[in-house]
């Protein structure tokens, strides 16, 4: 099938940017978006023209690394599908595909579809991970975690840490994000010892770069990991915890 | 239309990047990727989060206040003594505990702090949402759900018009009052000929069941931001949220429109 594609090109983070437009004849319906633009890259290179950079990794939507804005959506208009498995049957013959970075004022364009996301990695710096002596394995046992806790840590677990509900988030807001971190790190042994004071400092760190939450819901749509959206209203949870309980646990 | 082939052959081959300085930006950013380290904001001296909170507890107040207010109204529709009566016992209610007015001053003090600090929270949490969005805007967001969070400060700003002119009509009897207006007078309030007045005046009719309207979407979404706010994420404590946000602006909504309804087709005279 053929399609047009308008495609985001920008030279590096000080150049305006714009849209280029270039097409493809021979996509088909099983491609992923993220082989689209191997496929345009391809034929712009044969052309002796600069390809656009753009990211990608494990392409089995686990690494996070994916991540474009598709016709106004972030990953595509598949919801809670990333990038490198949106399928091109969304579209039909002759369409436009329009792609560019995803958008927020805290991810900086590096270059063409590549932003710069180290907004969320200071967010898990300050915070999103155990950082107690937890000493070797335990016997299996010792510690009882109850099955549908297990399960419910690992739901909230599956961030891939690709930042895309912020895009999606009119109000440029990690609550999705930050929120997952935060439930899954409280509900297990060895992440609750540090529960107030994780939440305290993953929410100072987020609100210096993203925006408050108005309950759009969008995120939670675009999420390629399913969070419930649940964990947005877990950001006040935890914050208020800390608060009524003035600990660090 | 231009066949989208040509398109591709006019496009000319970009420039060759040339280096030039960055602004805002780490020289390295195209080799390490790292733009910048600069965060969007310093940390604000009052966190989001707790706006958020004061946002969920004043509008919260509101909600209470225009629920209560609506089910008081609904007197109009037993006799006209039943209303004026409610109107002035609202005045020396609790007394002698509480001076003449006491209650109402109280309210209306309240209500007015919260009017401003639900305002000023507003505008604050706008404008770090616009910063931290960037240039930028999300688009294509089209369903119902979103219109009524996308025009949140739209609907609010209404709202406060129609305050306005609501406290001018019916409390106050100033300026766009009906030119009957009763005022309290030894003992004897005028509520329910004042309503009658006013609402037989079809525009004045008209704006408030387009405020009424308002105020259901503007609470419908608000009360929704309230079980964020206030972090209910238990799946039942949430189905719960949900169904009051849908049904408290409804009950508000339907109990009020049924006033101006009522007098403009002389049910109520
Ligand atoms: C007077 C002018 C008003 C303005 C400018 C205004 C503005 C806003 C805005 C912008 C929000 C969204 C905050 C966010 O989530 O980002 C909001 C939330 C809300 N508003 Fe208003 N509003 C006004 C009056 C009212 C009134 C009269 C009521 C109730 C009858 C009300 C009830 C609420 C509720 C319940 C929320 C949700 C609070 C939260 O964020 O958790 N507002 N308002
Ligand atoms: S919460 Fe979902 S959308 Fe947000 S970064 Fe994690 S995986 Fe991506
Ligand atoms: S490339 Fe790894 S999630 Fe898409």
């Amino acid at each position: 099938m053929r399609l047009t594609l308008e495609v985001w090109r920008q030279t590096d983070p000080a150049d305006a940017g714009r849209f280029e437009t270039h097409v493809v004849d021979d996509a088909t319906p099983e491609m992923s978006v993220v082989e689209l633009l191997d496929r345009l890259n391809e034929s712009l290179v044969e052309d002796g023209r600069e390809p656009f950079a753009f990211e990608s990794d494990c392409r089995e939507g686990i690494c996070g690394a994916c991540g474009v804005t598709v016709d106004d959506r972030p990953h595509g208009p598949q919801p809670n599908t990333p990038s490198c498995h949106q399928r091109l049957s969304s579209w039909t013959d002759g369409q436009t595909v329009r792609i560019e970075p995803l958008r927020s004022g805290a991810y900086p364009v590096v270059r063409d579809l590549v932003v710069d996301r180290s907004a969320l990695d200071r967010i898990v710096q300050a915070g999103g991970h155990v950082a107690i002596q937890a000493g070797t394995a335990p016997d299996a046992d010792t510690t009882p975690v109850d099955h549908a806790l297990a399960e419910m840590a690992l739901d909230f677990a599956a961030c891939i840490g690709c930042g895309a509900c912020v895009a999606a988030c009119p109000n440029g807001a990690a609550h999705l994000f930050v929120g997952s971190k935060l439930t899954h790190l409280a509900s297990l042994p060895g992440g609750r010892e540090e529960r107030g004071k994780r939440a305290r400092a993953m929410i100072a760190e987020m609100e210096q770069d993203f925006g408050p939450c108005s309950s759009f819901g969008e995120c939670a749509d675009v999420c390629p990991a399913g969070i419930p959206l649940a964990a947005i209203a877990a950001v006040n949870r935890e914050r208020m915890r800390v608060v009524l309980r003035g600990k660090n646990d | 239309m231009a066949d989208p082939q040509d398109v591709k052959d006019a496009e000319p081959a970009p420039a060759p990047t040339e280096r030039r300085p960055l602004p805002g930006a780490e020289p390295a950013a195209l080799t390490t990727g790292r733009v910048r380290d600069a965060r969007v904001r310093p940390a604000p001296k009052v966190p989001s989060w707790v706006l958020k909170i004061i946002m969920a507890v004043t509008g919260t107040v509101f909600a209470l206040f225009v629920l209560v207010h609506m089910i008081g109204n609904l007197k109009i529709f037993m006799d006209p003594e039943h209303l004026n009566t409610y109107a002035y016992w609202l005045r020396t209610a609790f007394e002698p505990l509480l001076p003449y007015e006491g209650l109402l001053w109280i309210m209306r003090i309240v209500l007015l702090v919260c009017l401003v600090a639900h305002i000023a929270a507003a505008v604050m949490i706008s404008s770090r949402a616009r910063a931290s969005r960037g240039t930028h805007k999300r688009r294509g967001m089209t369903n119902l759900r979103s219109f009524a969070a996308r025009n949140m400060l739209v609907t609010g700003t209404v709202l406060l018009a129609f305050i306005i002119f609501h406290l001018l009509d019916l409390t106050l009897g100033k300026a766009v009052a009906p030119s009957g207006y009763q005022h309290i007078e030894n003992g004897q309030a005028y509520a329910y000929e004042n309503v009658v007045a006013s609402f037989s005046r079809w525009p004045v009719a008209a704006f408030y069941m387009f405020a009424l309207l308002v105020l259901f979407v503007h609470l419908a979404h608000g009360l929704w931001t309230v079980v964020q706010d206030l972090g209910a994420t238990g799946r039942r404590t949430r189905a719960v949220g949900l169904f009051l946000a849908g049904a408290i602006p409804l009950a508000i909504l339907l109990g009020n429109i049924l006033i101006p309804i009522a007098v403009l087709t002389g049910v109520v005279k």
